[in-house]
């Protein structure tokens, strides 16, 4: 798997050190006295010379790959989190969606508060100026692999809004998107084929890799 | 008291015209912008108008003009109407805010929306856009651009 077929935002990778198993790059030998309290990036370059790149180089990692991941890819598809965020109407679909009718819990699609245990972003609504940066940090926040569904026109390309002064047109104008469900306001059951999309899409693309980078 | 006597009351205020009785308990007046200031401390101390429920700013292209509603919160609720019109170039009032505290976010959304300023507001600020952002996009002769950004 090449850097550039890792998700997310290559951009949060680049303070996280040199990650190479080349000696002139190589982490220093901490002071002697203190050795045990590591930063956090000396820990992940630890990390990287004493388990990823010994696994890499004896093949260990290919071989644990091959049987993880189904196992991996199983646990990704069937448990995708949404954050419990409603921005407008497209909201009410989303709650009758995850109410007793539809239940959308019975696929594994349990909405949770924080974005630290989330797995997808719904963007449920217009995104107007003020809440650009809010919903970038929380999408920034959410721990990878993660996904982002556009939901409604809004969210697709500003809707009704689209040549508004302060709504944004489309959320895949600052955010990588994976799947658009149109509609406006969406039913129920497109947001739940968008959920069944989304897992399709996870069977086909996601790795699920041991010791992804 | 009757709203119709309420009115003409009112009208022997300084600077005050155009009185008129809209329905059987609301009112309608027209105020001078220098005026404003002791007509409203008049509404509020001697005639006990306790509410100041709305201010809208309308954009005539000539000027603007303002529209507050105030209402005495009793059982007759009666409510009032007065109008201030405002001058395109120079589109400044007295604030209200030292009368009725509710009235601080309904001026700072004028300023924001419209760009009409309140002396004496103690924080005119934009309320519903971002910071920073540039005009009053409720004015008619607002120009807007398409705004990209890369992600």
């Amino acid at each position: 798997m090449s850097r550039q077929q890792v998700r997310g935002n290559p951009r949060m990778r680049k303070g996280l050190g040199s990650r190479t198993s080349d000696p002139a790059t190589m982490m220093e030998d901490p002071p002697s006295g203190d050795w045990l309290t590591l930063r956090s990036d000396q820990f992940l370059n630890w990390v990287d010379d004493a388990v990823y790149n010994i696994a890499e180089k004896t093949g260990i990692r290919d071989v644990v790959n091959r049987v993880t991941r189904p196992i991996f890819n199983w646990g990704l598809r069937y448990s995708p989190w949404p954050l419990h965020l409603g921005i407008m109407c497209c909201a009410l679909e989303m709650g009758a969606a995850g109410g007793p009718d539809h239940d959308s819990e019975r696929m594994g699609v349990v909405y949770r508060s924080s974005p630290r245990q989330c797995d997808i972003l719904i963007v449920n609504g217009p995104v107007c100026e003020k809440l650009r940066p809010k919903l970038k940090t929380l999408y920034e926040q959410m721990a990878d692999p993660k996904w982002v569904i556009a939901m409604g026109e809004c969210a697709i390309g500003g809707g009704p809004y689209w040549d508004s002064y302060s709504v944004v047109a489309g959320a895949d104008t600052f955010m990588p998107v994976d799947v658009y469900i149109p509609g406006c306001p969406v039913r129920p059951e497109a947001l739940m084929h968008g959920f069944l999309t989304l897992q399709k899409k996870i069977r086909e693309k996601e790795p699920g890799y041991f010791l992804r980078r | 008291m009757e709203t119709g006597q309420l009115v003409q009351q009112l009208t022997q205020h300084d600077g005050a015209s155009d009185g008129s009785v809209l329905r059987s308990n609301v009112g309608r007046i027209s105020i001078t912008r220098e005026a404003s200031h002791s007509f409203f401390s008049t509404l509020k101390n001697d005639f006990g108008f306790d509410h100041c429920s709305l201010i809208s700013a309308v954009d005539n292209q000539t000027g603007f003009e303002l529209v507050y509603h105030f209402s005495i919160v009793d059982a007759a609720g009666q409510m009032l109407e007065v109008h201030i019109d405002l001058p395109r170039d120079t589109p400044t009032v007295d604030s209200i805010t030292h009368l009725w505290g509710g009235a601080d976010w309904h001026e700072r959304e004028a300023y924001d929306l419209m760009g009409i300023y309140f002396i004496g507001h103690p924080d005119l600020k934009r309320v519903l856009l971002p910071d920073g952002f540039a005009g009053h996009p409720l004015r008619k002769d607002y120009v807007y651009e398409i705004h990209e950004e890369e992600w």
